[in-house]
C-alpha cells in the first residue's frame, strides 16, 4: 500500500470517529437489541392474552415498536 | 398581629441589652459577624457549582465511606467539627453535596474531632485557627473585587471563613465574663444523675466557649486538680460532643431547608451517641482500661485515657448510625418539609452558574421537572384527584369511577402563584444564560424552553376541561359520566406513565423516550375509539348533542394535553451528553408513522 493511500485510509477513521459514527452505530446496535427484547415480551404477552381491547392496545404497541426497529436499522446502515 | 410586634420587640430586646451589658453586645455581634460569614461562604461555593469544586465533592462524597473518610480528614485538618459541620451547610445549601453525603461528612467529622483529644493528651496544645481570621479577611476581601468568578468565588469563601473565625472569636470573648461561674467541685454527684448533670454541664460550657477543645482542657484541669471524677469528667466530654452542635444549629439559621436538615442530623447523631455512652458507661471505662492496658498507657494516666474514651464512643455512635444514614435523612425530609409555597420559586437556577453551559443545562432541567411537578399538582386538582391517587392507586381506573369529591379551589389564582411565576423565571434565566451559552448548547435550550411552555399550555387546557368534567362525573347520565371519567383517566395515567419513566436509571431513558411513542399511537387509538363510541351514544339518544359537542371539545384538550406532556417528558428524559438517548432521539417516531401505527 503507498504511504498516501495508508496516510487517507487513516484519515477516514480519524474523521469517523470525529463525527461520532462509530459510537453512534454502537449505541444503535444496543438499542436494536432492547427493542428486539421488547418486541419478543409483547409478543409472548399478546399470544397470551384474550382480552380484544388488551391485545387492541398491545398489538399497537407492537406496531410501534417494530416501526422504531426499522428506523434504527435504516439509520445504521446510513 | 403577633408578626407586627415581633420585630420591634426583638430590637427593643437587643438594645436593652445592649445597654446593661457589654458582654452580652459582644457575643450577639459575634452571631451576627458569623451567620453574615456563612453567608459569605456560600455565596462563594454557588461560584464554583459546575466546576472542579462540584466534581471534586460529588466523586468524594457519593458513597457513604467516602463522606466519612473526607469528614474525618477534613476535621483532622481543621481541627474543628463545628467549623466542618458549617461549611458543610453550606455545601448541602449550594446543592453541591447530597443531604446522605452531608450527613456521612458530619460522622466522619466527630471521627475527626477526636484527633483534638489525642492533640490535646499528647501536646497539651491547641491549634488555633481563629488567628487566621484577619489575614483570610483581608485577602479575601481583596479577591472578592477581582472581576474573574473563580477569584470572586475564592475571596468569598476565604471571607466567609475569616468572619465566621472573627465572629466565634467574639463569642467566646463574650462569654468569658460567664467563665469563672463553673465551680465543678460544688456539683459532683454520684451515679445516673451525676453523668447526666455534667453532661449537661459540658454541653453548656462548649456551647459557652464555642469550642470542645477548650471543655476538653476545661475537663483535664478539673481532672487533674481531682474536682471531679473520672467518671465525671467523661460524661462532660460526652456533653461537649453534643454541645459542639450548637454552632452548625447557628449556621443553619440562614441556611435553607437542606441546611436545617442538616444540622438536625448532626444534633440527633451526637445526642443519640451521647445517650449510648451515658447508658454503657461502665462497659465503656472497662474497654478504655483494656485498650490503654494493651498500648501501655498507665492507669492514673487520665489525659490519654480520656482521648481513649472519646475516640471509643464517637466510633461507636458511627457504627451504631451508619445503617440509619437513609433512615435518619428520611425522617428529616419528613419533619422538615419543604414549604409549600417554595413550590412556586424557583429552586435550581442560579445566576452565579451562567457561565457553565453543563451545569446550566442540568439546573434548567431540573427546574423544568419542578415545573412540571408544580403543574401535575394543578392539573390532578382541576381533574378533581389527588396527586397521590395518580401516582399511588393500584387501579387507577376504580379510583377515579369512583372517587366524586370536588376539589374546591382558585385555579387562576393557584395557576398565578404556583405555575406562572417560576415559567417566567424559567424564561428569564434562559435568556441571560444565552448570552454565554456556544452554539452546540442552542438546540437543547430551545428544547427545555419549548417544554416550560408546553407544560403552561397544559395547564390552561386542563382549565378549560375543568367545568364540564366536574358537571358530568356527578352527572346522572351514566354514559357521558363514563366518557369524562375516560378522559380523566387518560391525563392520569399520561402522568402516571411519565412519572413511572422518570424514575428509570440512565440507560433505560432511552428506551423510556422510546416508549413515550407507544403512548402516544395508544392515545390516538383511544379518539378513534371515542369517535365510534360518540356516534353510537348519539344514534340511541343516550347523549345530547350539547353534551356530544362539550365532549368532542374537551377530548381535544385532553388529546393536546396528553402530547404536550408526552414530548416534554421526551425532551426531559434525554440528556444531550447521553449517547445510548441520543442514539433514541433519532429514532422516535413523528407524527406521520404514530399515525401508521395506531392505523387498524
Amino acid at each position: 500500500m503507498k504511504f498516501s493511500r495508508l496516510i487517507g485510509k487513516a484519515e477516514k477513521i480519524v474523521d469517523s470517529h470525529a463525527q461520532g459514527h462509530p459510537v453512534k452505530s454502537a449505541k444503535l446496535s444496543k438499542l436494536q437489541r432492547l427493542l428486539g427484547e421488547k418486541i419478543a415480551r409483547y409478543q409472548e404477552k399478546l399470544d397470551a392474552t384474550e382480552d380484544p381491547q388488551k391485545r387492541e392496545k398491545l398489538q399497537t404497541r407492537l406496531k410501534v415498536v417494530n416501526a422504531q426497529l426499522k428506523k434504527s436499522r435504516k439509520l445504521s446502515t446510513r | 398581629m403577633l408578626r407586627r410586634i415581633l420585630l420591634p420587640s426583638i430590637l427593643l430586646i437587643l438594645g436593652y441589652g445592649f445597654w446593661v451589658s457589654p458582654d452580652f453586645k459582644e457575643i450577639a455581634a459575634g452571631v451576627s459577624i458569623f451567620l453574615f460569614g456563612m453567608l459569605f461562604l456560600e455565596e462563594g461555593f454557588k461560584a464554583f457549582t459546575g466546576g472542579v469544586l462540584e466534581k471534586l465533592l460529588q466523586k468524594t462524597t457519593d458513597k457513604t465511606w467516602k463522606s466519612l473518610l473526607f469528614g474525618v480528614i477534613s476535621t483532622s485538618i481543621m481541627q474543628s467539627s463545628s467549623l466542618v459541620s458549617v461549611i458543610t451547610i453550606s455545601f448541602i445549601s449550594a446543592g453541591l453535596v447530597t443531604l446522605v453525603g452531608g450527613i456521612g461528612i458530619i460522622f466522619g467529622a466527630n471521627i475527626g474531632t477526636t484527633t483534638g483529644a489525642w492533640l490535646v493528651a499528647a501536646f497539651g496544645l491547641k491549634v488555633k485557627i481563629s488567628a487566621y481570621a484577619m489575614p483570610m479577611l483581608v485577602f479575601g476581601i481583596v479577591l472578592s473585587f477581582q472581576k474573574s468568578k473563580y477569584l470572586k468565588g475564592i475571596g468569598s469563601v476565604l471571607a466567609g471563613l475569616g468572619f465566621l473565625f472573627l465572629g466565634i472569636h467574639y463569642m467566646k470573648e463574650g462569654f468569658e465574663a460567664f467563665k469563672g461561674s463553673f465551680d465543678l467541685a460544688s456539683l459532683a454527684v454520684a451515679g445516673y444523675p451525676g453523668l447526666f448533670l455534667f453532661a449537661g454541664i459540658g454541653a453548656a460550657a462548649t456551647v459557652v466557649m464555642q469550642s470542645s477543645h477548650a471543655t476538653l482542657v476545661l475537663i483535664l484541669t478539673a481532672l487533674a486538680a481531682g474536682q471531679i471524677t473520672y467518671e465525671n469528667g467523661l460524661a462532660l466530654a460526652i456533653g461537649a460532643n453534643v454541645g459542639t452542635t450548637i454552632t452548625a444549629i447557628i449556621g443553619a439559621l440562614s441556611a435553607n431547608v437542606q441546611g436545617k436538615r442538616l444540622a438536625g442530623a448532626h444534633l440527633i447523631f451526637n445526642l443519640v451517641t451521647g445517650v449510648i455512652a451515658i447508658a454503657f458507661i461502665s462497659q465503656f471505662v472497662w474497654a478504655v482500661d483494656v485498650i490503654s492496658n494493651s498500648v501501655g498507657i498507665a492507669k492514673d494516666n487520665y489525659t490519654m485515657k480520656l482521648a481513649v474514651f472519646h475516640t471509643l464512643f464517637n466510633l461507636t455512635g458511627v457504627i451504631v448510625m451508619v445503617p440509619l444514614i437513609q433512615r435518619l435523612a428520611d425522617y428529616l425530609y419528613k419533619v422538615l418539609p419543604e414549604k409549600s409555597k417554595d413550590l412556586a420559586e424557583p429552586l435550581y437556577l442560579n445566576e452565579a452558574v451562567v457561565e457553565f453551559p453543563e451545569t446550566v443545562l442540568k439546573s434548567l432541567k431540573k427546574e423544568v421537572w419542578h415545573l412540571f411537578d408544580s403543574a401535575f399538582e394543578l392539573m390532578a386538582h382541576g381533574i378533581n384527584l389527588h396527586r397521590t391517587e395518580i401516582l399511588e392507586s393500584p387501579d387507577l381506573e376504580k379510583t377515579i369511577d369512583e372517587d366524586r369529591e370536588i376539589h374546591e379551589f382558585d385555579l387562576d389564582e393557584l395557576y398565578e402563584s404556583k405555575v406562572k411565576i417560576l415559567y417566567g423565571a424559567i424564561i428569564e434565566f434562559i435568556s441571560h444564560a444565552q448570552e454565554n451559552m456556544p452554539s452546540i448548547y442552542a438546540e437543547e435550550m430551545f428544547r427545555l424552553r419549548k417544554a416550560s411552555s408546553e407544560i403552561v399550555e397544559c395547564v390552561k387546557h386542563v382549565k378549560h376541561l375543568r367545568k364540564n368534567a366536574t358537571r358530568y362525573m356527578l352527572s346522572d347520565n351514566e354514559h357521558i359520566r363514563v366518557e369524562y371519567n375516560r378522559l380523566r383517566y387518560q391525563i392520569s395515567l399520561v402522568l402516571r406513565e411519565i412519572y413511572r419513566l422518570r424514575n428509570e436509571d440512565d440507560y433505560d431513558h432511552a428506551l423510556a423516550m422510546l416508549e413515550i411513542d407507544e403512548l402516544k399511537a395508544e392515545i390516538k387509538l383511544e379518539h378513534k375509539q371515542l369517535d365510534v363510541r360518540i356516534t353510537e351514544v348519539l344514534r340511541d339518544d343516550r347523549i345530547t348533542p350539547m353534551m356530544a359537542t362539550s365532549l368532542l371539545n374537551d377530548f381535544n384538550y385532553v388529546d393536546e394535553t396528553s402530547r404536550n406532556l408526552l414530548d416534554t417528558a421526551q425532551a426531559l428524559l434525554v440528556s444531550h451528553s447521553d449517547l445510548v438517548a441520543e442514539a433514541a432521539r433519532e429514532v422516535v417516531l413523528d407524527e406521520d408513522e404514530i399515525d401508521e401505527a395506531s392505523a387498524a
